[in-house]
């Protein structure tokens, strides 16, 4: 309080101090003015009027050279003291010793009644207001749950309200990942990154260092832990200390608010994250769907078809025509072991390598080895690829193919015999150094030719047994004069059938060729 | 996240503002009330708080801040609030600072308000 030195002898401002009674915030001043009042009708130039507070006896008032704000060790030396209800009036007399009772004192002690009662009031009011401030805290983390999905954002929101709620002077909060707790924010200074989840009781104490009285609550769901909500060192006006039952109580109820918000949070990241991962995935299918070829080739004399269907959106079979020189047909089939966007990438290598070979290296042992050496560089080593690579000369008839540990191929005579393309090495990408054997066959007018990939015969009925070679051979036999897309309809139609409507457990694809 | 609470003050033409960053807690009050006291002492009866830069304060800090109200109240000065993050805001007006000391979503109209006052 400022006090007017060298004005204790002016005369009372009896006007001032008239409409200072029932000013708003007006008390501290009408007690000054009173004193002032008292001083200069006793002629005291130093004065001060103390009221009991929260700290003891605190200034209320003074006048001249300033007594201490707060009377803790005594009362001043060389000062008379006058005690008055609520509170202690301290001067230095400069004459004669005032009567204890007198008009202005009767004043002064009833104005420090109406201080301490207004500082009652105001204690009181600031109380209830601040439970609404509680309320309106929980009540806000509850609307979060509904209204902020942001993980970063809630957690950020979490752990100011649970700080400031509990008057902390510091806080951090820890979210459970992959088995430990990662710090996701902190107030009031540093936390400890992350610890285990098995460390997290032991190491309650030091998750904030430097902190003297800290209070953590476990965030659950089902009972199964989310994360951490430290907080630590409750303040008052004197310093911190340690936080009442109460506020552990306070606490938890947050945390469990908390929970559920965050536990939303979590599930929406992750909702986001696999709508992000299908949308890829319909790109990846998109992409691959164009490796393959748009139609089968036109080629005089013979009939041409081919067709896949992954199993997942994006598969690990492949087969391609490709225009060779002098008229010449490229077919091939391919399967790389597994399935998914593993197998996908490698298709595309697959693809490309394939086409670009062919455009310096003919069909034939050497063209595989090439391949078999580059699938191996570019693919992990658990990986390796199937693949059965033909050229059709139209003109004579003849088919050249090379088998690279794939399915045997079917060539179905005219006559009704059935003939297999046998491997002619090993699948690429298996071992360094691998060699191959081409083999040349003829094709008579009504021969049918089908490449396939082992997701046809190979899908299983209820009791477990492959549609088997037996199975699409005798389809292929039965429908060999049909036109092509009406032959695949068939084989598709009759292994659906033997696996009775069970889920497609691998990619599979045919191609078919007859010399019409 | 939060350290302990820095601040800086712009004195311009009988007015002062008094920007925070942090926490306003028992300490962060303190600094406040050191810094408005100050001011008190060097004649400026009008000042601004803007706490752009604070999204935390408890409940003694908001104590302190009402102490600071009181005296402005006493001297017949003015304060006022600005920047406040909306749930700082409705903890002012639940608290009853809003009563006595403008609350503004922004300096410049602070601003404008404290001089016309």
């Amino acid at each position: 309080m400022a006090s007017k030195s060298g004005s204790a002898l002016a005369p009372p401002a009896w006007d001032e101090i008239l409409a200072l009674v029932g000013r708003e915030a007006g008390e501290r001043l009408l007690l000054q003015r009173l004193l002032e009042a008292w001083c200069a009708q006793r002629e005291v130039a130093e004065a001060a009027l103390y009221a009991d507070g929260e700290r003891g006896l605190e200034r209320a008032a003074a006048v001249g050279v300033a007594f201490p704000e707060v009377l803790a060790g005594g009362r001043p030396a060389n000062a008379l003291a006058l005690d008055v209800p609520g509170g202690v009036l301290v001067f230095r007399p400069s004459g004669p010793p005032p009567p204890a009772v007198e008009p202005l004192l009767v004043l002064l002690a009833s104005a420090l009644r109406q201080l301490r009662l207004e500082r009652q009031l105001k204690r009181q009011r600031f109380q209830v207001n601040y439970r609404g401030v509680e309320l309106e805290a929980l009540y806000e983390v509850g609307l979060a749950i509904a209204s902020t999905l942001n993980l970063e954002e809630l957690a950020e929101v979490i752990l100011l309200r649970a700080v400031s709620l509990l008057d902390a002077r510091r806080g951090a909060l820890y979210l459970l990942e992959k088995e430990r707790y990662v710090l996701h924010g902190t107030i009031g200074g540093d936390a400890v990154a992350a610890l285990a989840a098995f460390e997290a009781q032991a190491a309650d104490a030091a998750l904030l260092p430097g902190a003297t009285h800290l209070l953590t609550v476990s965030i659950t769901i089902e009972g199964q832990p989310r994360g951490l909500l430290v907080v630590a060192d409750k303040e008052s006006r004197d310093g911190v200390g340690p936080f009442p039952l109460a506020d552990h109580r306070t606490l938890g109820l947050f945390a469990n608010q908390a929970a559920i918000a965050l536990e939303n949070a979590r599930l929406h990241r992750a909702a986001l994250e696999k709508e992000r991962l299908e949308r890829e995935m319909e790109l990846a299918a998109e992409i691959q769907s164009r490796l393959l070829p748009k139609q089968a080739p036109m080629l005089e004399g013979f009939a041409i078809a081919g067709w896949n269907r992954p199993a997942r959106q994006v598969g690990g079979d492949y087969y391609d025509f490709l225009h060779l020189a002098d008229g010449r047909l490229g077919l091939t089939v391919g399967d790389v072991s597994g399935k998914g966007v593993a197998a996908a990438l490698l298709v595309s290598t697959l693809h490309s390598a394939v086409r670009l070979l062919l455009d310096r290296i003919e069909v034939g042992p050497a063209l595989l080895a090439r391949l078999n050496q580059h699938i191996l560089e570019s693919s992990a080593p658990n990986k390796f690829i199937t693949l059965l690579l033909a050229e059709l000369d139209p003109a004579a008839g003849v088919l050249r193919y090379v088998n690279a540990g794939h399915n045997p191929g079917l060539l179905l005579g005219r006559d009704g015999s059935l003939r297999t393309l046998g491997p002619g090495g090993l699948p690429l990408g298996l071992l360094p150094g691998s060699t191959y054997r081409s083999e040349t066959l003829s094709m008579e007018r009504g021969d049918l030719l089908c490449l396939y990939s082992d997701g046809v015969t190979e899908c299983l009925s209820p009791a477990d047994e492959e549609f088997s070679i037996e199975g699409l051979a005798r389809v292929l036999l039965q429908t060999r004069e049909l036109p092509l897309e009406e032959v695949i309809e068939a084989v598709d139609r009759a292994a659906t059938d033997f696996s009775c409507g069970q889920p497609q457990g691998d990619d599979q694809t045919l191609v078919l060729l007859r010399r019409d | 996240m939060t350290e302990t609470l820095r601040l800086s003050v712009d004195r311009r033409d009988g007015l002062a503002v008094i920007y925070t960053e942090g926490y306003i807690n028992n300490q962060g009050g303190e600094e406040i009330a050191r810094s408005a006291y100050e001011l008190l002492g060097e004649g400026y009866k009008a000042l601004l708080l803007n706490l752009a830069g604070t999204k935390i304060v408890n409940s003694i800090g908001i104590s302190i801040l009402i102490e600071i109200i009181e005296k402005m109240l006493e001297i017949e000065g003015r304060l006022a609030f600005c920047c406040l993050t909306p749930t700082i805001e409705k903890t002012f007006h639940i608290m009853g600072l809003a009563q006595y000391a403008g609350i503004y979503s922004d300096e410049a109209a602070a601003l404008a308000e404290l001089r016309r006052a």
